[in-house]
């Protein structure tokens, strides 16, 4: 107790007040209505029931969905660790023609997810994909059904997932000081030996923190599952969204959850101490910058480009066929047939004449950027207290600030509402429900972990004689702060801040729940006009939409990271 | 043992050396001098083959190595930075060309311990992560690990520029009881003049891609070709035109062309021999540095000339003292 | 520096547009409700009271609805205006919905709900999210449509028919009913099941199954032969997949045969240019009824009345089905709606069903479905 007063006297009063509010907003938004929601779940006759567990063991659905996830969890971890680096090696270190065009290619990911992309590839791997057919006429005898199960659903997803290392990884390679390569080349290290060697393990401390959500993603996997996995791959996360959402099935919902969300903290604890035994400080005092990388073998040099466009290819085409799609009709989607008489401009004109004005995206771009701007500062400030004190509070702290990752976004939502819609103390007795805070907590709250997990992670690579040396200037911790700390975390801190934004953006499941009456976001207005009930043409319609938010995200990424890099 | 034969060097339209040619002997320890940009550490880096010369050759014992690529040339660099692999432990740094080259595990223990032990490196250390290392220990790690290959050729790319005065003074001289141990052919770049006087057999003294004079440190120092050489290495005195007019230098002195004389060359003491010319001035200023005082003089008939004086405990010049100077015409550089 | 400086004025930027656009709709309803102002003062209300205490002849109407797309909520909204209300439509999935409201009873934001279905309502009405309330028009509806204790009454029918691909199937050769597709070899593998139990039609097939086997001894008050119909209605079907819609399938042979819903049936023949089968059961089809009810605890329940009576109206509801070839639950409306609608409509029967008890037991049936039933 002592040491923590000795500390605390030893902070300014700002600092102080700081510690204070995250505190606070953990208590109110982090723990209460959370744990609240667990409380109504599982005590909901004021005694604790075991039914959940019973029903669940017993259905051999559930339990092999269970399996199929984690699996899927598992195999992701490699596969999208294996093709993360290679394109970030394509991109960012070895010398091959193009590179500034095929990594738009890879950064496709970043624009699109979900429904959509599955649909993007299904035009050309599925049945009446483009790739089937050219495979067909090849081989007679050859299945057109062959694109579904637990290959189609790893192949796309591990081509999916991608975003985070195109964005992070490069970043960390970028650090690599040049000279240890030119050293390992001196003495004589093979193209391959020093990629091994050298580079590789610089950006081990990356690629374990990348890991950690991969596996959250696969375990999360919802929509490549539902369209490819067919009967012999389905996975758990589509039979929680189900059960979250019908009242007297929700103790299924959060228990699997929380199977869900341990599993992913004992992989965060293993990853972590993995890091802190990997963690390396770089002893360069002055870096060169990375030179891309000839490769002098003729044949290795022709197979790498060639590796290149052809991933090249699988990353671009679902994109282009979803924008081309768009200008078509129902029956031409669902073929996955061109043919020019089809194409029209209906789709755009109706989309854009009933978006009765443009309110709907002034709300959602609001919402994104408030909300995706607030969860960056308060990750900045608790990393910041991560960074500084070790102790079993900022332990504490730090799983605190996870628990969103132990429950699905539609059960937070629901744990926001039932909590605050009564006059609260712990929020100066207001009640926030019917206000236009709601939904803005709610983003904040569920994009938390993530956001915490990079931001962290560029702060611990920071070098600590930094701060010193800013400390020994004269600069208040504040200053430092902002003018030393900030500026070298913030390619990594924008990024995220891009990711969040554009995840905000189309965001359907959570809104739903929480949205003011007279601020329609975006994912409302998506999804009323492309319910199964609509009556106009909702697959061409969700094209339009999905079009349209490829461009806004795209833009936000444009202004947020493209810009720099052209610099 | 080392010859460049006409060497260009070109980075798009930037001309970074123009027509090299230098020859450097067996076991010699060879600096390359200049300001930074001159191109010295362009042509250290075409030696070991990062770069490609737009024109000419280099030659390695009578063999043409201009395109052998950099692993078979046997040249072991050190780096500005030392490039360390911040991942590997100090043993696995060291060993990391042998594992290359796949030594067995017998021989590159054998090896690194060795060579560990010859930087002075002590065993504990060998298991520490590089970034555990004093920067002087990281040095002898840099150079261990370019040693252990045994290379025919070490090339340094500036490894002390990093360091603090003293440690750059100690570490200097490592250096050159390491080279002196083990004879090995070494090319040094620095833009530390007082390095490269200490430490070099020659120094090639380069400017805008030119090499301006090569020759021993005291060829460099004594005898400088070029007003550059002079101006770079060492503390000279540029002479007023006015103080060889004005005095019996303008029998043996060119008073139109521009004079140059050394510090220390301008004596407040008569000198021997009979060339020895007396001018007559005032002390200006003085600066103490404790081994010796620099005295600022005004020249009768015109001009400022510095000198300096070993200082031997009392002080024998203030300022205000009229004094006579001496200078050996001989002494004076002119171009 | 650059970009940084970049990133926060484009932040700025995009803030004041959204100050000026909610600064519009504030000035746009200034003193019509608190509730509007109260959102829309998105900085400084947070601790205020979210609702209006004192009531005003007809103030801004918060309603709730699934059955707002296809610029069938802007047509409310413009009629509701001629006829003098203001309301604000909040449209989202039924299921959604009805968790929102039920989420939301201590503190209700919504006056009026319409367009779900009888399960939905049921449930609202056991969450006591309702009050009760009898519009005139009530007694225009078709019997047996209305909630009996008076909480929801019809507006629009949809039914859930069965169609088929009429290339691969004829009239003769069909299902007859939808116990028929599992306990035909001739269907098997040919048909849609209802696997994606979040969604309102499947929930109602399965209703309507399992509503023929009630037995109050058996799981969850079905008996044991209920559930092994069931069973065979997965085990022998094709699942539904996420993001595909079933007409294409239809229409292109791949599963000939499945749900399709009255009301939209239109617009899929004219998509993918296939006119599917309609297959009316013996035993009647689930039919679908889209109600309007009030939010228990509304502040402005005077004018949530008046407009449900208009809403109601024959009048209102004819027009509305004319316009989007519906099928009004109004007797007198359903006069004006389109032909062919009137022609589906005539040969359908609605299949009796017990929504209390549904809605009492479809949550379990799910659970049981999703758990043990499916593969």
């Amino acid at each position: 107790m002592r040491t923590i007063r000795n500390q605390l006297a030893s902070v300014n009063p700002i600092a102080l007040i700081f510690y204070g509010l995250i505190v606070w907003f953990i208590v109110a938004f982090l723990i209460y209505p959370n744990v609240n929601i667990y409380y109504e779940i599982f005590f909901k006759d004021g005694k604790f029931s075991l039914d959940a567990a019973e029903k669940l063991l017993s259905s051999e659905r559930a339990m092999r969905s269970l399996y199929n996830s984690f699996i899927l969890a598992v195999s992701l971890v490699f596969t999208v660790n294996i093709i993360g680096v290679v394109l970030v090696l394509i991109s960012e270190y070895f010398d091959i023609k193009g590179a500034k065009i095929l990594r738009l290619g890879y950064f496709t990911t970043l624009i699109y997810s979900g429904v959509v992309l599955v649909s993007g590839y299904k035009f050309v791997y599925g049945e009446n994909g483009f790739m089937t057919k050219l495979l067909a006429g090849l081989f007679p005898s050859f299945d057109p059904t062959w694109f579904h199960g637990y290959w189609a659903v790893l192949f796309v997803m591990t081509f999916a997932c991608t975003s985070n290392h195109v964005l992070f990884l490069s970043n960390a390679i970028r650090k690599i000081d040049f000279q240890t390569v030119e050293a390992a080349r001196n003495m004589g290290a093979s193209t391959f030996y020093i990629l091994w060697r050298v580079v590789l393990p610089v950006l081990k401390p990356t690629m374990f923190a990348l890991t950690i959500l991969i596996f959250l993603t696969g375990l999360a996997a919802t929509s490549a599952p539902l369209i490819l996995g067919g009967k012999e791959f389905q996975t758990i996360t589509p039979m929680i969204l189900t059960f979250s959402k019908s009242v007297s099935s929700r103790d299924l919902a959060a228990l699997l959850a929380l199977v869900l969300g341990l599993a992913t903290l004992v992989l965060l604890t293993i990853m972590v101490r993995f890091e802190r035994k990997g963690n390396f400080m770089s002893v360069s005092k002055v870096k060169s910058e990375l030179v891309k990388q000839k490769i002098n073998n003729k044949l290795g040099n022709i197979a790498a480009h060639i590796l290149a466009y052809f991933l090249f290819l699988i990353y671009i085409i679902p994109v282009v066929l979803i924008i081309i799609f768009s200008f078509t009709d129902a029956h031409s989607i669902s073929t996955a047939t061109l043919d020019f008489s089809s194409f029209t401009l209906n789709n755009y004109l109706f989309v854009f004449s009933t978006m009765s004005a443009f309110k709907p995206y002034l709300v959602s771009i609001a919402y994104a950027a408030a909300a995706s701007v607030a969860v960056v500062a308060l990750t900045l400030v608790a990393s910041r207290i991560l960074h500084k004190f070790k102790n079993k509070w900022t332990l504490a702290l730090e799983y605190a600030l996870l628990i969103p990752w132990m429950l699905p976004s539609t059960l937070i939502a629901i744990g926001l509402i039932v909590t605050f819609n009564m006059p609260r103390l712990v929020i100066g007795n207001a009640v926030l429900v019917g206000t236009v805070w709601m939904l803005f907590l709610a983003y904040v709250i569920v994009h938390i972990p993530f956001t915490l997990r990079m931001v962290k992670a560029s702060f611990f690579s920071l070098d600590s004689n930094l701060e010193d040396a800013a400390k020994n200037l004269g600069a208040k911790p504040f200053y430092t702060f902002m003018k030393v700390l900030l500026p070298i975390i913030l390619p990594s801190t924008l990024a995220v801040l891009a990711l969040n934004f554009n995840s905000i953006l189309a965001d359907y499941d959570l809104t739903v729940f929480l949205y003011h009456p007279l601020y329609q976001p975006l994912g409302i207005v998506i999804k009323n006009s492309t319910d199964a009930q609509a009556l106009a043409d909702t697959k061409a319609v969700t094209l339009v939409y999905s079009v349209v938010l490829m461009i806004m995200s795209g833009l936000t990424l444009y202004f947020v990271y493209g810009r720099k890099s052209r610099s | 043992m080392i010859t460049f034969h006409d060497i260009q060097i070109k980075f798009g339209h930037f001309h970074a050396i123009k027509n090299l040619n230098l020859h450097i002997k067996e076991g010699e320890f060879f600096t390359f001098l200049g300001p930074s940009g001159c191109g010295k550490t362009t042509i250290l880096r075409s030696l070991v083959g990062f770069i490609a010369p737009a024109g000419g050759q280099i030659m390695l014992n009578g063999k043409d190595i201009t395109h052998v690529p950099i692993e078979k040339r046997e040249i072991s660099m050190v780096f500005q930075s030392y490039a360390l692999f911040p991942t590997m432990n100090v043993y696995e740094n060291i060993a990391f060309g042998m594992r290359v080259k796949k030594a067995s595990k017998a021989e590159i223990d054998r090896e690194v311990r060795d060579i560990a032990q010859k930087v002075d490196l002590k065993e504990e250390q060998l298991f520490k992560k590089v970034s555990e290392l004093s920067g002087g220990q990281q040095q002898r790690v840099a150079i261990a690990r370019a040693l252990v290959l045994k290379p025919s050729i070490l090339a340094l790319d500036e490894p002390l520029s990093n360091l603090d005065a003293k440690l750059r003074v100690q570490l200097r001289n490592e250096l050159k009881n390491l080279q002196k141990k083990f004879g090995i052919t070494t090319i040094y770049v620095t833009h530390d003049q007082e390095e490269a006087l200490t430490l070099s057999d020659r120094i090639a003294v380069f400017n805008n891609g030119i090499i301006e004079q090569v020759g021993t440190p005291q060829e460099v120092y004594n005898q400088s070709k070029t007003e550059f050489v002079c101006n770079f290495i060492g503390d000279i005195n540029k002479i007023d035109p006015l103080t060889i007019m004005n005095s019996q230098l303008k029998e043996s002195i060119d008073p139109n062309k521009i004079a140059y004389i050394r510090n220390e060359k301008v004596s407040l003491l008569p000198l021997p021999g009979k060339e020895a010319v007396q001018l007559r001035g005032t002390i200006v200023d003085q600066e103490f540095y404790g081994l010796y005082s620099k005295y600022v003089l005004e020249i009768e008939g015109g001009g400022l000339l510095k000198t300096i004086e070993k200082e031997t405990g009392f002080s024998r010049y203030k300022v205000g003292d009229k004094i006579g100077i001496f200078i050996h015409p001989g002494d004076i550089l002119q171009y | 520096m650059n970009m940084k400086k970049s990133v926060i004025s484009a932040l700025i930027l995009i803030l004041c547009l959204v100050v000026t656009a909610c600064g519009n709709s504030n000035g746009g309803n200034a003193g019509q409700s608190t509730a509007g102002s109260n959102g829309s003062g998105a900085t400084d209300q947070a601790t205020s009271e979210p609702k209006a205490t004192e009531p005003v002849k007809n103030e801004k109407l918060i309603v709730y609805t699934n059955a707002n797309s296809d610029g069938r909520g802007e047509w409310l909204i413009e009629k509701a205006k001629s006829a003098g209300f203001e309301i604000e439509l909040v449209g989202a999935g039924g299921a959604d919905l009805t968790n929102r409201l039920i989420a939301e009873k201590n503190n209700p934001i919504a006056d009026v709900v319409f367009g779900l279905n009888n399960m939905l309502y049921e449930n609202l009405k056991k969450e006591e999210v309702l009050i009760q309330y009898t519009p005139k028009w009530a007694g225009e509806v078709e019997a047996g449509l209305n909630d009996p204790e008076g909480y929801y009454h019809g507006l629009v029918k949809q039914a859930i028919l069965i169609g088929y691909n009429p290339d691969t199937f004829t009239v003769e050769t069909a299902p007859k009913d939808w116990t028929d597709l599992y306990k035909n070899e001739a269907f098997k593998g040919k048909y849609e099941a209802p696997t994606l139990l979040g969604q309102n039609t499947p929930r109602l097939i399965v209703a309507g199954i399992l509503t023929r086997h009630l037995d109050p001894n058996g799981d969850l008050g079905v008996s044991e032969e209920g559930w092994n119909e069931i069973k065979q209605l997965y085990d022998n079907g094709v699942g539904a997949v996420e993001g595909e819609d079933f007409y294409a399938n239809l229409a292109s042979g791949k599963t000939p045969i499945g749900p399709v819903v009255s009301g939209t049936l239109g617009k899929k023949e004219e998509q993918y240019k296939v006119k599917a089968g309609i297959v009316s059961p013996e035993i009647g089809v689930p039919m679908i009824v889209e109600h309007a009810a009030i939010i228990k605890g509304t502040k402005k329940q005077e004018t949530a009345e008046r407009f449900v009576e208009w809403m109601g109206t024959a009048e209102v509801q004819g027009e509305f089905a004319a316009q989007f070839n519906a099928m009004p639950a109004n007797t007198k409306a359903a006069e004006q709606a389109n032909e062919a609608v009137k022609q589906l409509y005539s040969t359908l029967k609605a299949q009796a069903l017990d929504w209390g008890l549904i809605a009492n037991n479809i949550d379990q049936w799910v659970e049981k479905i999703e758990l043990q039933i499916m593969q």
